[in-house]
């Protein structure tokens, strides 16, 4: 129920995706072998279960391959909506009476469209409009008659489960916890329920708390103004531009039919991958997944690919939004999807910049030159599926002017494309990483995260460990080109809240 | 017939097959058998206690020490000490490993060491591939034995520090768990007090050295030692590595008094860029040590226990007022915890949150919970206790835990066992005997207009100030002769207005011409300003158009084209304050003022009386000595623009006398020595 916005959990997810030293891969990738099972039931649905006996528990992670960059124009934020409707219940779950609370929540849904359809008409009539909320607001106490709170949540939790969550990105939608190992048929039961029989209970009154995390997340956030801002200037056509959580109109003007619309078109078997890790017997999770996921409907269906393309930026872009914070500022350049040849060699980039006490921007930014609170420069914002941005965050220390950072950003940029770059620091680059692999590995949540979502991006978990032969690649040459190529005016956007009164 | 039959079975079969089974028919097999990692411990003669683990689930291993230190012990009046000392001793490293070499040797391996002194305690720890350890222990001991604290490091993160804190004010949130506890523990208590530009400043290098030097010995350190190795060869490296470190003298962490004496108040901040309201509202809380204390777990976990607690049932689910709600019932080890429930929720429904806040508490006292609610919490509790022993790390981290703060190793056990026997009628006893819903405390952090007046029902609303305070300028504080600058001051307070002149308004007309990026602008301005309530009422007439500015009681607002506007305290304190240093206003509350007199200076040939005068800032006046007027005013004010204080300079000359008020018709202002604007008077009217 969170959304993927921050910089830090960008910046993490970018260290958690990174690389691995070869050597070290290949015997990890041996090992793992061992430990991972993987099928396909005969609708599509893959699974992977990774065993890992230290402690008779497991986590369960679903990962679905839609994100806001596959909503459709008018309905920003649905993804992230019909997340938090996943949490409502099932047919006989949250519910006294299904059969009756359903022909309320479709009357209800009648009635909002109606609503929906006058106020936005060109000449609203007042009367009417206040008939037909009167109307929706009576069906919505009624159908809240039928709801058994948050029941869905509790038998998780009353059953031992933690870490209830799930988040919504650019690029995907997760769900996952953990249980006791033995209750792991609970999970099977519940998470096939709820994806099978989505019921858009409470939908009104959720897009409400949507509203009230996107004031939290964006509108009362400094960082959120900032980046909502960004995005949408940096895009001009695709869908990387809008928030995840949605315009604030466009919830208000997502019905339910919007998200049954939805979920039939992404929700679909071969759009969604599942990772179990933990105290688990493979045979025993493949049965019970024919058991509960072997009539989950789409088989064949595929989800609708995204077919916009960024049109390339005929100039540099440059915004300020006057607040009553201290600056930051945000330049961020077009690059390039995880599945081009320069994704690598763009993510090494910033790691080798801007990572870690020896990196160069660290050096002189933040300590000889005292300009910076922190400087961070990563590739793959606000996703990676689609042609994303290479992104420098710049905190400038107190008294220092944007500007000044700013053009230093640039002196040193510079110097990077003439070749500065040396082996040893691109040697520390993938050392770091692969550590940072191995450090991954050793809780569940971890595992079935990282093999899930590589399964699901690049087609095989191996990846996980493979994509360090993609990184070994890439030449002193490769970063100097790529810096080049890419870090160039033309396709620049820089962004930044500056004091009202400065 | 026939045929009926067998599509009708067939079709059962269908319907049977498609359902799926109810979760609660699920029979879940038995929960594997499960051995808690053991835990070796051992002491050196130098006090050093170490737990060692085995995991050799990775090629990794991780040491880590507790200190027994804290911020607790920073001297007031140099907060930030302990902090600062934590994380230079892995930023500046030691004699053998300085910084940017410990930098390089660690990241070629994919090392990490990090150092740190929180609140109640400190760290040092390192987390490295095994086969590093041999080569990083010795390092590891040299930095936490012998850090070298060079100055240049201490100057980085005093500016890093000083940046930080121009920060705090930025994220609402922040700011409401900052004040709310200033509210519970009181503003100065070495639980809350903050660190400050001056109490940086205050920092030496002598000091953090001292306070290493102290904290860092054997009888205050608690190791944790966990990865893949073989324990007994470990025991010996650590023994060779770590013996000889000074065993030095336990460190007593005194914990403040907390006296709490249960006020119901009404507090708000002011943040105009938000549209949510941040709300805390609650009191004092308990300790770990409570025998009520299972039972109060309980209560909490039934008020707001996760997407299960009744506060995210009523405040989230049912009324859609918030995404975030929670809160209960702390209690702490050392010192009292804080009870305390928070929302945030649009400005709109500010007052009605609240409500709902304080309606479940109430709620709590009057009605029994249900018995499944009960029985729900305890076996969220009890269902999930296999996490708490899920990894080999977190049952290290809970032994040191329990070691460092006094409680027995059982404390755990006996704490469920208590919990298991709590009953319904405990809960609403522990809810009516701890917590008083009618003298709560309640902070929001909002949007001043569109909160409106909300909170007036909870009470008279006191409006904290969280302006952040400036550091003392570098310049050494000039002092001279009191007597004589009384003196100097009477003359000055003569000459600007005549004795037995009644003074109340001042309105002028004047002509502004201000420095812009764009070339000089003029601006017609005729104001108003009150030398008794310090209200300023001013219609400019800029280029873009007519704009009246008003300030009255400290609120500030702005009109321009039948647009209003507020203005925010950041900018109307300092057309207040200079209101409130300006010679009329000194001239006219001379008798309370103290003033110094600094000996003559000369001003661009000129030699003239200098005298610092303490009005709301000091303001220094060079008064001509013949006619005791001023020609030059200088105050100096911190920008926070620039991170630092600036002196700005105003000129006075074409003197006149209005029905006994002299007023200088012709002033100029300097900002570092550039003019940012200049004013011509045409009329003075007094009264």
């Amino acid at each position: 129920m969170r959304l993927y916005k921050s910089i830090r959990v960008l910046l993490s997810t970018v260290l958690l995706s990174g690389m691995i030293g070869y050597q070290a891969s290949a015997q990890n990738l041996a090992e793992f072998e061992k430990k991972v099972t993987e099928f396909t039931l005969d609708n599509g649905l893959h699974f992977i279960i990774i065993e890992r006996h230290e402690a008779p528990v497991a986590s369960f992670y679903t990962h679905v391959n839609v994100g806001g960059a596959d909503e459709p124009v008018g309905n920003t934020g649905i993804a992230h909506i019909f997340e938090h409707m996943a949490f409502k219940g099932t047919k006989y779950i949250g519910t006294t009476n299904w059969d009756e609370e359903k022909k309320v929540i479709a009357e209800m849904d009648e009635t909002y469209k109606a609503w929906l359809q006058e106020k936005f008409s060109s000449n609203p009539d007042e009367n009417i409009l206040s008939e037909k909320w009167a109307k929706f607001e009576e069906l919505q106490e009624k159908a809240k008659t039928f709801v058994v709170n948050n029941e869905f949540s509790e038998i998780i939790q009353n059953n031992g489960g933690t870490g209830l969550n799930a988040s919504t990105g650019s690029d995907l939608t997760n769900y996952y916890y953990s249980l006791p190992s033995n209750k792991a048929e609970l999970w099977f039961n519940l998470e096939a329920d709820r994806f099978k029989n989505p019921t858009y209970r409470e939908f009104y009154v959720e897009k409400e708390v949507v509203r009230e995390e996107r004031r939290m997340r964006t509108e009362s956030n400094p960082i959120g103004r900032l980046i909502e801002e960004f995005v949408a200037v940096a895009y001009t056509a695709h869908p990387y531009g809008r928030p995840v959580v949605g315009w604030n109109s466009d919830i208000t003007a997502t019905t339910i039919e919007d998200a049954r619309d939805f979920y039939d078109k992404y929700y679909v078997p071969s759009n969604i991958t599942i990772a179990i890790a933990g105290d688990v017997d493979p045979k025993r999770m493949k049965k019970l997944a024919e058991e509960y996921f072997g009539d989950f409907r789409g088989k064949g269906k595929v989800a609708p690919p995204v077919t916009t393309v960024e049109p390339t930026q005929r100039g540099e872009r440059r915004f300020t939004i006057e607040g009553n914070s201290q600056p930051i500022m945000l330049i961020g350049y077009h690059g390039v999807s995880d599945s081009h040849e320069d994704f690598e060699a763009l993510s090494l980039l910033g790691n080798i910049i801007s990572s870690g006490r020896t990196s160069v921007l660290y050096q002189k930014l933040v300590e000889q030159e005292k300009l910076a609170l922190q400087v961070a420069a990563f590739n793959g914002f606000p996703g990676t599926r689609f042609g994303s941005l290479f992104l420098t965050l710049a905190v400038p220390n107190q008294g220092v002017e944007l500007d000044t950072l700013e053009q230093r950003i640039y002196d040193e940029i510079e110097i990077v494309k003439n070749g500065s770059i040396t082996q040893e620091e691109l040697d520390r680059a993938r050392t770091n990483i692969r550590a940072g692999i191995i450090r991954g590995l050793a809780n569940n949540t971890g595992l079935a995260l990282n093999f899930a979502s590589t399964y699901m991006t690049k087609g095989d978990w191996r990846d996980v460990f493979l994509q360090l032969e993609r990184y070994n690649d890439v030449t002193l040459d490769d970063l100097q080109r790529v810096a080049n190529k890419y870090l160039i005016k033309q396709t620049r956007t820089v962004g930044a809240t500056v004091k009202a009164d400065s | 017939m026939k045929r009926t039959l067998l599509f009708t079975l067939l079709m059962m079969f269908a319907v049977t097959a498609a359902a799926q089974k109810r979760y609660d028919e699920i029979k879940y097999p038995k929960l594997n058998e499960f051995k808690k990692a053991d835990v070796e411990e051992f002491q050196l003669d130098n006090g050093i206690k170490f737990y060692l683990v085995e995991d050799k689930e990775l090629p990794l291993i991780r040491v880590s020490a507790t200190i027994r230190t804290g911020s607790l012990q920073d001297p007031a009046g140099k907060e930030g000490l302990a902090s600062m000392t934590g994380a230079l001793i892995r930023e500046g490293g030691s004699e053998n490993y300085p910084a940017d070499k410990l930098n390089v040797l660690l990241e070629d391996k994919a090392a990490f060491m990090s150092t740190f002194i929180g609140q109640g305690s400190g760290s040092a720890s390192m987390n490295i591939l095994k086969e590093d350890f041999d080569e990083l222990l010795p390092v590891f001991v040299d930095l936490v034995s012998n850090p070298l604290f060079p100055e240049d490091k201490i100057e980085l993160s005093k500016t890093q520090r000083k940046s930080g804190i121009s920060r705090r004010n930025d994220d609402q949130g922040s700011i409401a768990n900052r004040e709310f506890s200033k509210l519970i523990y009181g503003e100065n208590s070495p639980l809350t007090r903050q660190i400050e530009y001056a109490t940086l400043d205050a920092i030496s290098r002598e000091d953090i050295v001292a306070f290493h030097k102290e904290a860092f010995v054997g009888n205050n350190m608690t190791f944790g030692v966990i990865g893949d190795f073989d324990t007994k060869e470990m025991k010996r490296k650590l023994e060779k590595a770590f013996g000889s470190l000074p065993a030095g003298t336990e460190n007593n962490l005194i914990y403040p008094e907390v006296n709490y004496s249960y006020p119901s108040t009404v507090n708000f901040i002011n943040k105009s860029d938000v549209n949510q309201s941040y709300v805390l509202v609650g009191h004092i809380g308990g300790l770990r040590e409570n025998p009520d204390y299972a039972k109060l777990q309980m209560m909490n976990q039934i008020l707001g226990g996760g997407f299960a607690g009744r506060l995210f049932q009523t405040v989230r689910t049912d009324l859609g007022l918030a995404y975030a709600v929670g809160g209960g019932y702390g209690s702490n080890i050392n010192y009292p915890g804080t009870f305390s429930l928070f929302v945030m929720t649009k400005s709109s429904t500010t007052a009605q949150a609240i409500d709902a806040l304080i309606a479940e508490v109430e709620k709590m006292q009057t009605n029994p919970v249900t018995k499944k609610e009960l029985d729900d919490a305890r076996d969220r509790f009890l269902n999930s206790l296999v996490f708490r022993y899920d990894s080999k790390q977190k049952i290290l981290n809970e032994r040191i835990s329990n070691e460092y703060n006094g409680l027995s190793k059982d404390a755990f056990d006996k704490y469920v066992e208590d919990l298991k026997k709590v009953t319904v009628s405990d809960i609403q006893d522990v809810a009516k005997d701890y917590l008083n819903p009618d003298k709560v405390q309640i902070l929001v952090v909002g949007n001043a207009e569109e909160v409106g007046d909300q909170l007036q029902k909870y009470g008279n609303v006191n409006e904290i100030d969280i302006t952040i305070p400036t550091p003392k300028s570098d310049k050494a504080e000039a002092s001279g002769d009191a007597a004589k600058g009384k003196e100097w001051l009477g003359k000055m307070a003569d000459a600007v207005i005549a004795p037995g002149t009644d003074l109340e308004t001042i309105t002028t007309v004047s002509t502004i011409n201000q420095a812009t990026p764009g070339g000089t602008m003029s601006i017609k301005n005729t104001a108003t300003i009150s030398y008794s309530d310090y209200s300023i009422d001013a219609t400019l007439e800029t280029p873009q158009g007519t704009m009246q500015m008003v300030v009255e009681n400290g609120a500030g607002k702005m009109v321009m084209m039948g647009q209003e506007q507020a203005l925010p305290s950041a900018m109307t304190k300092p057309m207040v304050d200079e209101v409130k240093n300006s010679y009329i206003n000194v001239a006219l509350k001379a008798d309370n003022l103290s003033a110094e007199y600094l000996g003559m200076e000369e001003m661009n040939g000129k030699k003239y009386v200098s005298l610092k005068v303490e009005s709301t800032s000091s303001v220094t006046f060079l008064l001509d000595p013949a006619t005791a007027l001023p020609a030059y005013s200088k105050v100096t004010v911190f920008d926070p623009q620039v991170g630092q204080e600036v002196e700005t300079v105003s000129s006075y000359s074409d003197w006149k006398v209005t029905n006994g008020v002299a007023y200088s018709f012709a002033q100029e202002f300097m900002s570092n020595g550039q003019v940012t604007s200049s004013s011509k008077v045409e009329s003075v009217e007094i009264n």
